[in-house]
């Protein structure tokens, strides 16, 4: 009986105040939807540079005079380096191979190189162990004789890396803004909701009702409002959420690019809880001073 | 039952509304508070209800000290204390019946336990017959007799009225003295905050009399006379209980 009270009560709370329950459920919703939309982007940015870490080389190219041993014994030394996964010689006729294939569709370009084959050296192709190890391995590979210049792919990465930083940091902000502005909201409507039973409180309270008694139906329905808007912000991300990181993902070959369902249903669950304590927080806030004896 | 040792309430901004109030109420009594309008009546009995704290001296109700009462058991003090006003504070949303049931209700009580008690109450203050009216299709009595009936409907040990006929004509104020008192009989304490000066000198009852904030007058049942009110309305408390409010 009065499980089933404090339940009806919450809700005809909600139902009486429909508007002002409508702005604390949107502004749920935006806020985890943002919330929920970064973790996505993230993810796919986090995929991104994953996909990077397998690509990054880093280029040495080498003097022309070297002979096939000098190069061997380099490659020998090179490979004992604790940052480096694989060091693969790229020889003078690869390498024009290489930019043939690149180029294919400008013939000038390959004419030029044809003609003078010391344009495109030699190489070593090193796979670092990690990709953030790249800059150690070129600095390494500047001093050694016989390199003549070291090229990587490091601003592009810098760039990725930095962008999945500012990211981090505006989902922050989003929560932290949206969410002041969602328990703002949820606290405005639990205090619209007391004033307007303030008669029935007040005979509550006079005729002994418990404290917890008279503050449950109004903390139900600021959790109420959290899942909901919860609820609406994962259906609104899961539906459009593949389509946000292609935008945003640096894949050209249409890999997998939206996260695995299991790894959503996890944000989901505890976008759910975040939803939930949101509305709690709010509730907190709308009774606070408000339900004593 | 009550007891107030050296009670003075002085508000936010230095309105001092009781001082140096001893008072004891024993179990069954009938005792008016008199006196006019800020001398400290509804202080007294916000401070029995514990709605307000006092700014100094201590407060028995129900045996227990209620100055230092935690917070959460304020509820189950409230349980023993039926409470009436001069506004009734009835639910215009909610019939007679809704209104009693509300209270069992709200404090947990069973189903079928509101189901016997409620008809019963209703019954003891003449209202049987409109318990599915709603409180707008009623007159000022009635609507006093379903908070009479509300506030005595969990059986309390004291029952606390503020000018409960403040609204009232006096042929009504009569009937809803009657029910009090037929109350008072079944052994609750009743406190009665009035200035209604002809209802007090004929309940012959004890009087404390209060002027700005202090007990002027503290006398016992009979001693009290005030005005020529008694030839009016005597015997009436005496009378059979009925609903000619």
């Amino acid at each position: 009986m009065r499980f089933q009270y404090i339940l009806e009560q919450a809700i005809s709370n909600l139902r009486r105040n429909v508007l002002v329950v409508f702005a604390a459920v949107v502004a749920v919703l935006v806020m985890l939807a943002l919330v929920f939309g970064t973790i996505v982007v993230r993810w796919s940015i986090d995929k991104d540079i994953g996909r990077w870490d397998d690509n990054v080389r880093v280029i040495a190219f080498l003097s022309d005079d070297l002979s096939i041993e000098e190069i061997d014994a380099m490659q020998a030394e090179i490979q004992t380096w604790d940052e480096v996964d694989e060091v693969i010689y790229f020889t003078k006729s690869q390498a024009l191979e290489e930019f043939r294939d690149i180029f294919s569709d400008q013939p000038s370009l390959i004419d030029i190189v044809e003609e003078d084959p010391s344009i495109l050296p030699a190489s070593f192709r090193i796979k670092p162990a990690e990709a953030a190890d790249y800059s150690a391995i070129r600095d390494r590979l500047v001093v050694v004789p016989g390199v003549s210049q070291v090229s990587s792919a490091d601003e592009a990465i810098d760039a990725l890396v930095e962008r999945a930083g500012h990211m981090r940091a505006f989902a922050l902000w989003i929560m932290v803004i949206l969410g002041a502005a969602a328990v703002v909201l949820i606290a405005n409507t639990i205090r619209i909701a007391i004033f307007a039973r303030r008669d029935e409180i007040g005979i509550m309270k006079l005729v002994g009702a418990g404290n917890w008694f008279v503050r449950i139906p109004f903390l139900l329905e600021g959790v109420i409002e959290g899942v909901i808007g919860a609820v609406l912000a994962i259906a609104l991300v899961w539906s459009v959420g593949g389509s946000i990181a292609a935008l945003l993902s640096t894949a050209t070959d249409g890999g997998s690019i939206s996260p695995p369902t299991d790894f959503m249903l996890r944000q989901a669950l505890l976008l759910l809880g975040f939803g939930a304590g949101t509305g709690l927080l709010g509730s907190a806030f709308g009774m606070w001073g408000f339900l004593r004896d | 039952m009550i007891r107030l040792q050296d009670v003075a309430k002085v508000y936010d901004g230095g309105t001092v509304a009781v001082r140096d109030v001893d008072l004891e109420i024993s179990k069954g009594e009938f005792v008016f508070l008199v006196g006019p309008s800020g001398s400290g009546k509804s202080t007294l009995i916000r401070l029995m209800l514990r709605q307000e704290l006092p700014t100094s001296g201590r407060i028995w109700v129900a045996g227990k000290d209620i100055t230092t009462l935690p917070g959460w058991k304020v509820p189950l003090l409230r349980r023993s204390i039926g409470t009436v006003f001069q506004d009734f504070k009835l639910l215009p949303s909610k019939t007679v019946h809704e209104n009693v049931a509300f209270a069992l209700e709200v404090i947990g009580r069973p189903k079928h336990v509101i189901r016997s008690q409620v008809p019963q109450v209703l019954k003891l203050v003449g209202l049987a017959a409109k318990a599915d009216r709603m409180p707008n299709q009623l007159s000022g009595g009635e609507q006093q007799r379903v908070s009479i009936a509300r506030a005595f409907v969990n059986r309390p040990l004291i029952l606390l009225a503020d000018e409960p006929t403040g609204n009232l004509d006096p042929a009504t104020s009569v009937g809803i003295m009657r029910l009090l008192d037929r109350i008072n009989r079944t052994g609750t304490t009743v406190v009665m905050a009035t200035h209604d000066h002809a209802i007090v000198d004929a309940m012959r009852r004890r009087v404390v009399a209060l002027e700005r904030g202090r007990v002027i007058r503290d006398q016992s049942r009979g001693a009290y006379q005030m005005g020529a009110g008694e030839s009016v309305t005597a015997g009436f408390a005496d009378g059979p209980g009925g609903a000619e409010a």
